[in-house]
């Protein structure tokens, strides 16, 4: 009860403070300031647990009870961050000034996590001095839980994330920052060789123009284009593919001609029947050239797509401020590390397709992240072993 | 094998599970009744199997894109849970809820059809996306086996007939379940930061795996408080909704707009 109430007026003190402030949200110190503040708040946690141990209200604020409330507030307010679009009012309306649309940024949820990580850290201070075996599992999943919590948050002001525009056959060091857009250099820079993209085979599609939706073939499948599909429509037609040509353009009577990979586009030669009408036609996905070819059938028209992205990859060279180079590919899932930064192939100008020339790199720094891992790696071993017990004592029962 | 041959796969399960439920009434006199029983029942899920097998060959990619293939997925797996739980604690009644439970999701999917995509966009082409799905399928399977149990206590408990093996049964389901739903968290955690950047960017799918991981969090502690078991009974009921909401009512709601995990729709 008492802890509920302790929990509530936390929460309401931080939407009193942004009140205040007009929701402008807590910034949290920099470097070192963030690494002092968490030294003095670990150090405080580790002088109050061992000396204060025996007093009723130290052992309050590190009881179950307080940290199941201030798990209830936690989850409240992450419920509130999580039903409410985050960044998305006008600055004078109610929802910004109470910073409900930045949660996880403002005073309430900083308070309830401050208080939080002080319970928890002090049942840790009890669970571990003295140290005792058993207690490896709590140890681990708590330990682990604060470690990630606080070296999450408080690194949170060193996080980096820039973008990197590189164009091929260009070679940049200048990286943006998302929100201010200032342009910043980076320690090194990157030449960008060649940008490519993999795209499923294109797809065809029965459009209906009067309502404006795709009619679903008997099969249910998204038909992919290949030489010899056959696709059924019921009471519509079906259409053959005879010829298909990844890569062509229109040759000089109209007949598309296979040409290198990048310049041209997707051509299909289908013979469509309708109904026992049957008929041939060239059909394509166009570019940024050309036309897309279309043919009708009956009310519809036989339109074909272009295959959604399968990979797209930078060949870049890192050049590195001291002359040191090195080549890798950038892909997706794929991140490099150059210089304390993990650089990862992030868009490319979309409009363009796989004809762009832009890759969108983005570059981060986050000096906090191997800390971060250690919480992982901690609580995921606590887990393991939870799970151990759980199963042995389930086996028991 | 193709959604074509859907309809027919999920009746074959429910028929199977139906028949095999059915037989379970002659069969508490005949054991060979309880074998074919039996026989039935896990027909209907090796069914269901053999179907997410051949759809993962056709599709050449792993079906855990879209809401629609995970709840294939639930549909094999619940029933599993109910017939280890009558293996492991002879308590009949769960595998019957699982099969329902895992009727619905049959017939979810067999009114609102996926269409067959085998385009697997590159953020999810990662050795992660098997482990992060996977992981969360079973938590949320057990987690689903456990509030159903719950729910049976609970209804149990106002007819007077309280069992402490049932409320034990929940327990243990909850518990293996959040393990589970942490191994879920972190692996995500680490593939976003691989694939996006990030570990962990409050977005809103992120945000209610937090809330539900949460909730389940509360619950271990309100056990170790020594709650009244009955009452944890509700708990367990009700904390399966929060989790449905991550599952798919995250889609609808509000801040979904710039979620990246919106192509599971």
């Amino acid at each position: 009860m008492e802890a509920a109430l302790f929990t509530l007026v936390a929460i309401l003190a931080g939407l009193g403070i942004e009140l205040l402030s007009s929701g402008a949200g807590i910034d949290i110190p920099g470097w070192p300031f963030n690494l002092v503040f968490l030294l003095l708040f670990g150090g405080l946690i580790l002088v109050v647990g061992l000396m204060f141990r025996e007093h009723p209200l130290v052992a309050w604020l590190g009881g179950i009870p307080l940290g199941l409330s201030l798990i209830v507030g936690l989850a409240l307010l992450s419920l509130v961050g999580g039903v409410l679009p985050q960044n998305k009012f006008p600055p004078g309306s109610m929802v910004a000034m109470l910073r409900l649309n930045g949660m996880f940024s403002s005073w309430p949820f900083a308070l309830v996590t401050l208080l939080f990580l002080f319970n928890l850290g002090l049942a840790l201070v009890w669970k571990t001095i003295p140290f005792k075996v058993a207690n490896l599992q709590f140890m681990l999943f708590h330990g682990g839980f604060w470690i990630a919590l606080s070296c999450g948050l408080l690194g949170a002001t060193q996080l980096e994330r820039l973008v990197v525009p590189l164009y091929e056959g260009k070679a940049s060091d200048v990286a943006y920052n998302r929100e201010s857009e200032k342009a910043i250099h980076l320690p090194f820079s990157i030449y960008l060789k060649d940008f490519q993209i993999e795209q499923y085979a294109p797809k065809f599609a029965l459009y209906d123009p009067e309502h404006d939706r795709l009619v679903e073939p008997k099969s249910k499948l998204v038909p992919e284009i290949g030489k010899g599909v056959k696709v059924e429509w019921t009471g519509i037609g079906s259409v053959t593919v005879l010829d298909y040509l990844p890569s062509a353009m229109p040759g000089a009577n109209g007949v598309p001609v296979a040409v290198d990979g990048k310049k041209g586009v997707a051509f299909a030669r289908v013979r469509i029947d309708e109904n026992g009408k049957v008929s041939d036609h060239w059909i394509s996905s166009g570019g940024p050239q050309l036309k897309p070819l279309f043919v009708p059938m009956g009310n519809y028209f036989i339109v074909m797509a272009d295959g959604a992205p399968k990979a797209f990859r930078s060949d870049v060279t890192l050049i590195g401020a001291g002359g040191e180079r090195k080549t890798e590919t950038l892909e997706v899932n794929k991140p490099v590390d150059f210089y304390g930064w993990k650089l990862y192939q992030s868009g490319y100008d979309e409009s363009a397709g796989r004809w762009s020339t832009l890759s969108l790199v983005e570059a981060v720094r986050d000096p906090w992240l191997p800390a971060v891992y250690v919480g992982f790696f901690m609580i995921m071993a606590g887990n393991v072993l939870f799970f151990w017990k759980g199963v042995k004592k389930m086996e028991a029962a | 094998m193709t959604l074509v041959e859907f309809p027919a796969i999920a009746l074959a399960a429910v028929v199977c599970w139906a028949a095999g439920s059915l037989l379970q009434i002659p069969a508490k006199n005949s054991r060979i009744f309880g074998s074919l029983s039996w026989l039935f029942m896990l027909s209907g899920t090796l069914v269901l199997a053999w179907f997410l097998t051949s759809y993962w060959i056709a599709l050449e990619r792993p079906p855990l894109r879209t809401l629609g293939e995970t709840r294939l997925w639930y549909a094999m797996l619940i029933p599993v849970v109910g017939f280890l739980v009558e293996y492991r604690y002879k308590i009949g009644w769960l595998k019957y809820y699982c099969m329902g439970l895992a009727t619905v999701f049959l017939g979810i999917n067999y009114l609102h059809p996926d269409v067959f995509e085998k385009a697997l966009m590159p953020a999810l082409q990662s050795p992660w996306f098997v482990p992060h799905v996977v992981v969360y399928l079973v938590g949320y399977v057990l987690l689903a086996a456990s509030a159903v149990s719950g729910w049976h206590n609970v209804i149990q408990n106002f007819r007077g007939r309280r069992s402490e093996k049932g409320e034990s049964m929940s327990h243990y389901l909850a518990l293996l379940g959040f393990v589970l739903l942490t191994f879920g968290l972190i692996f995500g955690a680490l593939w976003a930061k691989e694939a996006w950047g990030h570990y962990w960017t409050w977005d809103p799918k992120e945000t209610w795996a937090f809330i539900s991981w949460l909730a389940y969090l509360g619950y271990l502690h309100l056990v170790a408080r020594k709650t009244d078991p009955r009452k944890l009974q509700w708990y367990l009921g009700l904390s399966f909704f929060v989790l449905l909401v991550c599952w798919f009512g995250v889609n609808y709601l509000p801040s979904a707009q710039n979620s990246v995990h919106t192509y599971s729709g």
